[in-house]
């Protein structure tokens, strides 16, 4: 008895914290958005909070900006990384896998700097006072560093969208690499003898063959670039903000009366995520992608 | 006629990182496969005979030399814009793709509409005994299925000509010779040229009209099954075609008499004075009684039987003749009177020996 249960209950500790502190946090904030807030005598449930919300310009602001900015940068960091990742892989192909690991090294820098780090270099390299516009004033391409388009804390979320392309794509290319590194090495062989060019190659095999991981990795980016807060904040404007930033605007506005509305923010990013999850799962099921490999 | 013509060609590999490896060369080849022919190259592994293959494909660049076809010149012509097929070791089939997307990709390549090469697709599947398999994924087949799909994959496109890579190697031994019979059937059904490349004497025997034997990048060899089996050029090829009966000794005044002796026989008289090999066929050898007459184009000799090993039907005989050791095929009926120990009389006929002057 002892023996059988033991492994679990090495692991209760950290189950335990795990549960209190993830689940717990997310249930009390489920409640309080559904007014439950002893703390100011409301002790009965209701959906004013997410009424309030639905019918405020500035969440439907919000929530358009920061579904704008999850998928531009989901997109761009989507090419981006199976552009590096089929690049990395031809350059194994073509080269018996001398140089390729090198620059898959190289690609992958980008993974071990924190995202805050990332939002600040391109703070620096993209706002109008930046290096970039600098340069081209230098260079005599605009006049003044003022004509340099505006793109970090714009209205738009380039700023936002640019850190994540360049921080997300080497994930999806770390995702995207393994499966491609399945293909087998004659499949190119193969593909010729059958009339198959460079580019019929990558469309008819890899492409395909990289799809289920490709979907799912850019999945995740979007998920996170959806729920993320550092980069918008160091990067947004105020008005609009991205959920997160304006969930964290309303907890932090100096009354109680608006964190029911901030929680039910949370409550609507993690449904939100949960809800593309189940649809990314079922596409990914009916296009039965992976389906063939041994 | 649209005979395969391959002139000259030869390549040279890069020396490996291992100093005590040469690099390996394969010597300039000539050949002509003649349309609708099944050409098999047969040798050991590593004889060149899959880089040869691959240069014909296109895969590897060669150093110098040509491949035509007809009065085309195919040298320079990327393997894509070549129309050949080949069919590899493995099936190779793309996982991600059912069996009729498979069968239809060189179709597809050669952008044939949809509905058009999924029909001749089926109808390829159809030829190869895999009807109604067509939807499913190449996981679903088995080693054999899968490379009939190969076969199917490769035949549908109406290739110029077919290549093949010791495909049947990874089969276990019955479906190979159920897929060499497949082969057979279908490579006469649609009169395709056939370039087979394969370490199996038997499958190059069965399967080809003619066939090349190579050795460490070198052709040493080229003919039908019969001539290479009866006229070995070279002991090499002797030896790799498996016989056993390989006699060193001296050619003198018209008689070749053996290094130690045991045999002494007549020969051509315009053979000069050389080193040479005596080859004699296992199952050129005759077992006779001592009172039976010799003809007059006969050689006897005295042995003893040394070992009896029952093979197919028919006993493999291993006799000592003075310092050689012979094997002989004799039927169960004459083997059952022998017994190791026992002295018997042997004959061959002349034109069974054959003669090989190195």
């Amino acid at each position: 008895m002892w023996q059988k249960n033991k492994p679990y209950l090495l692991l209760l500790p950290a189950i335990g914290t795990i549960v209190l502190l993830f689940f717990g946090g997310l249930f009390d904030g489920f409640l309080k958005s559904l007014g439950y807030f002893p703390a100011l005598g409301q002790t009965d449930f209701n959906i004013t909070a997410y009424r309030q919300l639905f019918s405020s310009s500035e969440f439907w602001a919000s929530f358009n900006l920061t579904f704008r900015v999850a998928f531009l940068s989901s997109v761009f960091a989507a090419v981006l990384g199976a552009a590096l990742a089929i690049s990395l892989f031809m350059l194994k192909e073509s080269t018996n896998g001398k140089s390729s690991s090198i620059w898959h090294r190289l690609f992958q820098l980008p993974l071990t700097i924190p995202h805050l780090v990332g939002g600040y270099i391109i703070v620096l390299l993209f706002m109008q006072s930046g290096f970039l516009s600098r340069i081209a004033t230098n260079l005599g391409f605009i006049d003044t560093i003022a004509e340099f388009p505006v793109l970090v804390n714009d209205s738009f979320g380039w700023g936002i969208i640019l850190t994540y392309a360049w921080k997300e794509a080497p994930f999806i290319s770390l995702m995207i690499y393994p499966v491609l590194s399945r293909i087998h090495q004659s499949w190119r062989d193969v593909s010729r003898i059958f009339g198959a060019n460079r580019w019929n190659y990558i469309r008819e095999i890899v492409v395909p063959v990289m799809m289920p991981a490709w979907t799912i990795a850019t999945f995740i980016v979007f998920v996170f670039t959806f729920s993320a807060f550092e980069v918008p904040f160091l990067l947004g404007v105020t008005y609009p903000s991205t959920l997160p930033v304006y969930s964290y605007q309303l907890y932090t506005s100096g009354t109680l009366a608006d964190r029911p509305e901030a929680l039910a923010v949370n409550i609507i990013l993690a449904s939100f995520t949960v809800l593309l999850g189940l649809v990314v799962y079922a596409i990914n099921k009916r296009w039965n992608a992976v389906k063939g490999w041994d | 006629m649209s005979d395969l013509r391959i002139i000259n060609v030869e390549k040279q590999y890069k020396q490996p990182q291992q100093k005590d490896h040469s690099a390996f060369s394969l010597r300039p080849v000539n050949l002509t496969i003649h349309e609708g022919e099944f050409f098999s190259l047969l040798g050991p592994s590593g004889c060149g005979k899959t880089s040869l293959l691959k240069l014909v494909a296109g895969l590897l660049a060669a150093d110098n030399g040509e491949i035509w076809i007809g009065d085309q010149n195919f040298t320079r012509v990327p393997s894509e814009a070549r129309n050949f097929a080949m069919v590899f070791q493995q099936s190779l089939l793309f996982p991600h793709m059912t069996i009729e997307d498979n069968v239809a990709f060189g179709l597809k390549m050669q952008k044939v509409d949809k509905q058009q090469r999924l029909t001749k697709a089926r109808d390829m599947l159809e030829h190869v005994g895999l009807h109604g398999y067509g939807k499913r994924f190449p996981d679903e087949l088995s080693g054999g299925q899968q490379q009939r799909v190969a076969l199917a994959r490769a035949l549908v496109a109406n290739p110029r000509v077919l290549l093949m890579d010791e495909p049947f190697s990874a089969l276990d031994p019955g479906l190979r010779e159920e897929m060499r019979d497949l082969l057979s059937r279908i490579q006469l059904e649609f009169h395709v040229t056939v370039l087979f490349v394969t370490h199996d004497r038997e499958e190059a025997f069965s399967l080809s009209d003619r066939i090349a034997v190579m050795s460490q990048g070198e052709l040493l060899q080229v003919g039908s099954a019969k001539e290479l089996y009866e006229r070995p050029l070279t002991t090499k090829v002797a030896s790799f075609l498996g016989m056993k009966n390989i006699i060193e000794g001296q050619v003198e005044d018209g008689r070749f008499r053996s290094a130690d002796g045991s045999f002494e026989l007549l020969v051509d008289a315009t053979i000069q004075h050389a080193s040479s090999y005596l080859i004699i066929r296992p199952e050129a050898i005759q077992l006779v009684s001592e009172d039976a007459p010799t003809p007059a184009t006969a050689f006897r000799f005295q042995g003893m039987v040394e070992q009896m090993k029952f093979n197919h039907g028919f006993y493999s005989v291993n006799v000592t003749v003075g310092k050689s050791l012979l094997t002989c095929s004799l039927t169960s009926q004459q083997a059952d009177t022998l017994y190791a120990g026992k002295s018997i009389i042997l004959q061959i006929d002349a034109k069974d020996a054959w003669l090989i002057n190195e």
